[in-house]
């Protein structure tokens, strides 16, 4: 099945299209790692079940697919070719979908509600969620199955390569990225086009690619669900760049917390080896190229260029001194360009459709399309694809659909946990690298965490400096010392200990760990207290002053207690109460023993009449 | 020996000092105890430096080369050796240790327990020759402690996938992971034989990344969710109250080897948050009031 030439891969494609009737109804059921949480595969089960029981193989077809991104609603279950999307989709509900599949309806009560109009919507473009974002990349996740090859090549997979491989030099291919001013998507956001070029120039060989897919930002998972969703996107990508580098062998360090992305991706190379898009003498170009797989063990600070080089030569990933950049002494001191899974998956977009047109995507300095993880305090969660320059105000509110339980926006966490907390008042702050950077966060892999009035800003700049402790990896000193000394000033602030002195003391000490730190996981350590210390001063100075937290968060400096008049006496929560601190008699109002109280939370979660109170 | 200066007897505490001594013993003869040294011999204080060892130069004398400007650590310190050994205010006291230390600053008296060198120091001029001949040098004086290694056949099995690949390591560490659900301690030892390779290697690696532990995992596997989208939807407060249930710390195990609790960066179904997965099964959007139940559906 191998395919020799562009002229066959055409043909194929067109043999695959000819074959595929577009008007059969089609069940597009998401099976990416959020749906498949919720119970996605027991609704495959059901679908395919009651399908062979209606003898229906020949007229419907099932495709299990990537991540759609409106993971707040799964299991999604799209039916094509009129597009129709259902959402929450229990296993009980496959029979209803499938009747209404025979006799063209719509099950009503499986559609998405617009919460501004009350109306539902039944189409995905008419979804608020969706008709404000721009896929280019995410979109292909419904519409292909990540394990079959030739739903990609369907769509016009893999042209890209041909194109590059039978019409363009490897110069004419850089020159092209160079043009297009894509910028790296794994936070850093340096020029990808320049970045090759350094490789390409480099002397020593073999030249090395690499994917990198270790995901380490907690709330972060776009490039996730591209590797599960549309692995072959990205295989395109990383060939493409092997060729204008002039590389002949590339890796995919893929975290192994994703299981399920590495069996896909490990799944797509072997049907592109088949189909000859790897391996030797690519479309008949003299291309050789081959592809290696390998399973990170969870390390955030793998996911750091030379940490991560280090770690695929088989050692402790830990950083090492870039004097020489990696692109020039990475793998093994040879050559090594290393690039996110989602600038692989922009390449043969630019590719196919030019830099032009890529370039007049996005703002001035910061090209194309980002896509987003909307996570925490937002009632569409799930991952949003927009252009360059969106504001947040668009992403939070026109897509993300607001803040649950009609609570104050406060502030967005961009970054992950070296990124830093953009406030309420920046709400219209168009999102790409220089704006974030000037706001004193930055762009990071993506992730969005919106956080409402209930959240600390000390409790989260701890939170983050608890988790940099724990994954620095001790190799130099004002990490490994300073992120620890941090965190104790932030713990002593949010047991109640902080003095006034705390903050200046912390404002020093962020300023040594940025300026002489080895590599930019402890460089960027300090974003979290300098951006929340810039933003929300005035809740430092709560709890070291008057020793409250504001969003009632942090254990030390709040009680729970019992509103008399609301106690109705039913004695639920003196029965969960672990400490048994809840005392008073049936029928009467209950009282907490604040001496007993380990403020667990246990009775404000169990009290039916809201009479428990945090103060 | 007993080492005092200023007077024979040291002052007690509290006592009135007329007359303040202008020297200084400095403990400890690294690189910062031998640049203090000279930095105060060179302002005139005459210098006592003391190291455990028979020689001074402290660890950096055993690094290639040092942070952050990949020095050559030799190139800088060899010189300050040099220097201090011929200081005329400075004065050598190694292979021995501090015993105690009284009195008040300026009139300090230190009690120091020189160890035994079996060498006349003011007969020795460092020949050398005792040393090429001496009989037990080189050869270790604990003997290595025998270890049996037991023959694993899933262990060949995973060694042959990986032999004669470069850096592939962490890979067979990852099957041994999910063959046994943690590294076992035989497996380890198996495995540096039969990759070649020194087994510290294999520990720091198999220490160093969290999907590795060394310790034997409970029937089920608790991860709780302490990724951000889940920690400001509450998730300390789940994971305190999963600790209190099964009266357990993150990492470890319970008694009855039921649970081990671990926590878990973040698993990318934030929609979920906060969400807690035992073995295979997700549990999410939890409260407080549902951890019970869910514990008590496994045990």
């Amino acid at each position: 099945m191998k395919l020799n030439s562009p002229e066959e891969l055409e043909k194929l494609r067109e043999k695959i299209l000819s074959e595929r009737d577009p008007n059969k109804p089609c069940i597009a059921i998401c099976a990416g790692t959020g749906c498949l949480a919720l119970g996605a595969q027991r609704v495959i089960n059901a679908f395919k079940e009651e399908i062979r029981k209606q003898e229906l193989e020949a007229e419907v077809d099932i495709r299990e697919t990537g991540c759609p991104g409106f993971c707040e609603k799964g299991t999604v279950v799209v039916i094509y070719p009129e597009g129709i999307c259902y959402f929450q989709v229990q296993p009980e509900d496959s029979p209803e979908i499938i009747s209404a599949i025979k006799e063209k309806k719509i099950v009503d009560r499986l559609l998405y509600t617009d919460p501004s109009t009350g109306k539902k919507v039944i189409h995905e473009h008419e979804i608020p969620f969706y008709k404000n974002q721009t896929r280019l990349l995410i979109d292909s996740n419904v519409k292909i199955d990540p394990k079959n090859i030739e739903d990609y090549i369907a769509l016009g997979g893999y042209s890209a390569l041909s194109k590059a491989l039978s019409r363009m030099t490897p110069e004419q291919v850089l020159e092209e990225v160079k043009k297009s001013d894509l910028r790296g998507r794994g936070g850093g956001g340096f020029p990808t086009g320049r970045k090759w070029e350094t490789t390409r120039n480099a002397p020593g060989e073999p030249k090395y690619v690499i994917v990198n897919c270790d995901e380490g930002d907690p709330g972060a998972f776009m490039d996730r669900a591209l590797m599960e969703g549309n692995p072959h996107s990205v295989l395109e990508g990383l060939t493409i760049g092997a060729y204008a580098i002039g590389s002949h062998e590339g890796f995919i360090y893929i975290r192994q917390e994703y299981p399920l992305a590495v069996e896909n991706v490990k799944i797509a190379l072997k049907q592109a080896k088949i189909y000859g898009f790897a391996g030797k003498n690519i479309l008949g170009s003299n291309f050789d190229f081959t592809i290696k797989v390998h399973r990170g063990a969870g390390a955030f600070v793998s996911g750091e260029s030379s940490a991560l080089m280090t770690a695929l030569e088989g050692k402790v990933g830990e950083p090492r001194p870039k004097h020489i950049h990696t692109s020039i002494e990475g793998l093994w001191n040879k050559p090594s360009n290393l690039n996110n899974v989602e600038t692989w998956a922009n390449i043969p977009l630019i590719i196919n459709r030019g830099a032009k047109w890529f370039s007049r995507i996005g703002t001035e300095k910061s090209k194309g399309t980002k896509i987003f993880s909307l996570v925490g305090k937002v009632n569409n969660t799930g991952l949003v694809e927009v252009p360059m320059g969106t504001t947040l105000r668009k992403l939070i509110y026109d897509i993300g659909g607001g803040i649950p339980e009609g609570k104050k926006f406060k502030a967005v966490q961009t970054g992950g946990p070296s990124g830093g907390c953009v406030p309420e008042s920046l709400i219209d702050l168009p999102i790409d690298f220089d704006e974030l950077k000037k706001a004193g966060s930055m762009m990071g892999s993506g992730g969005m965490i919106i956080m409402d009035e209930d959240t600390c800003m000390v409790d989260v700049a701890r939170y983050f400096l608890n988790f940099l402790k724990d994954e620095s990896c001790g190799k130099c000193t004002p990490c490994r010392e300073g992120v620890a000394q941090m965190h104790a000033i932030l713990t002593d602030i949010c047991e109640g200990r902080g003095t006034e002195n705390d903050l200046e003391l912390l404002e020093e000490l962020a300023e040594v760990v940025k300026d002489t730190s080895l590599c930019q996981l402890g460089a960027t350590s300090p974003n979290p207290v300098l951006s929340t210390l810039r933003y929300f001063r005035d809740e430092y100075n709560a709890h070291i002053m008057d020793k409250k937290c504001p969003a009632r968060v942090c254990k030390a400096l709040i009680h729970y207690s019992i509103i008399e008049e609301k106690c109705t006496g039913c004695g639920l929560c003196a029965k969960k109460c672990p400490q048994g601190a809840i005392i008073g008699e049936r029928r009467k109002p209950h009282v907490i023993d604040q001496s007993r109280c380990i403020k667990c939370g246990i009775c404000f979660d169990s009290c039916r009449f809201d009479a428990i109170e945090v103060k | 020996m007993k080492k005092s200066r200023g007077s024979n007897k040291a002052l007690p505490i509290g006592e009135e000092i007329k007359e303040k001594v202008g020297a200084v013993l400095v403990v400890g003869g690294g690189v910062s105890g031998i640049q203090a040294s000279l930095d105060l011999a060179n302002s005139g204080f005459k210098v006592c430096l003391l190291d455990k060892f028979p020689s001074i130069g402290g660890t950096m004398s055993q690094l290639d080369k040092t942070f952050p400007t990949n020095d050559c650590a030799m190139c800088i310190l060899a010189p300050k050796l040099v220097e201090v050994s011929r200081h005329p205010n400075v004065s050598l006291i190694t292979n021995a240790e501090v015993e105690s230390v009284e009195g008040t600053p300026g009139h300090f008296g230190v009690n120091i327990k020189k160890k035994a060198r079996s060498i006349d120091e003011t007969a020795c001029t460092g020949c050398d020759i005792c040393l090429d001949n001496c009989p037990v040098r080189n050869k270790p004086q604990i003997s290595k402690p025998e270890v049996v290694l037991i023959k694993d056949e899933k262990i060949d099995a995973i060694t042959d996938r990986y032999k004669d690949k470069e850096g592939s390591l962490i890979q067979a560490l990852l099957d041994v992971n999910s063959q046994y659900n943690y590294l076992p301690e035989n497996e380890l030892r198996y495995i540096a034989e039969r990759l070649d390779l020194p087994l510290s290697q294999v520990y720091s690696i198999g220490s160093f990344y969290s999907a590795f532990t060394f310790k034997p995992r409970g029937k089920h596997l608790i991860r709780v969710c302490t990724g951000t989208a889940c920690h400001v939807r509450g998730a300390s407060k789940i994971l305190e109250e999963v600790e209190r249930k099964l009266e357990i710390n993150p990492g470890e195990t319970t008694e009855d080897k039921t649970f081990t609790l671990e926590t878990v960066n973040c698993l990318g179904c934030c929609a979920l948050g906060p969400v807690m997965v035992v073995d295979e099964d997700y549990h999410g959007k939890l409260t407080v009031n549902k951890v019970e139940k869910i514990l008590k559906s496994y045990g």
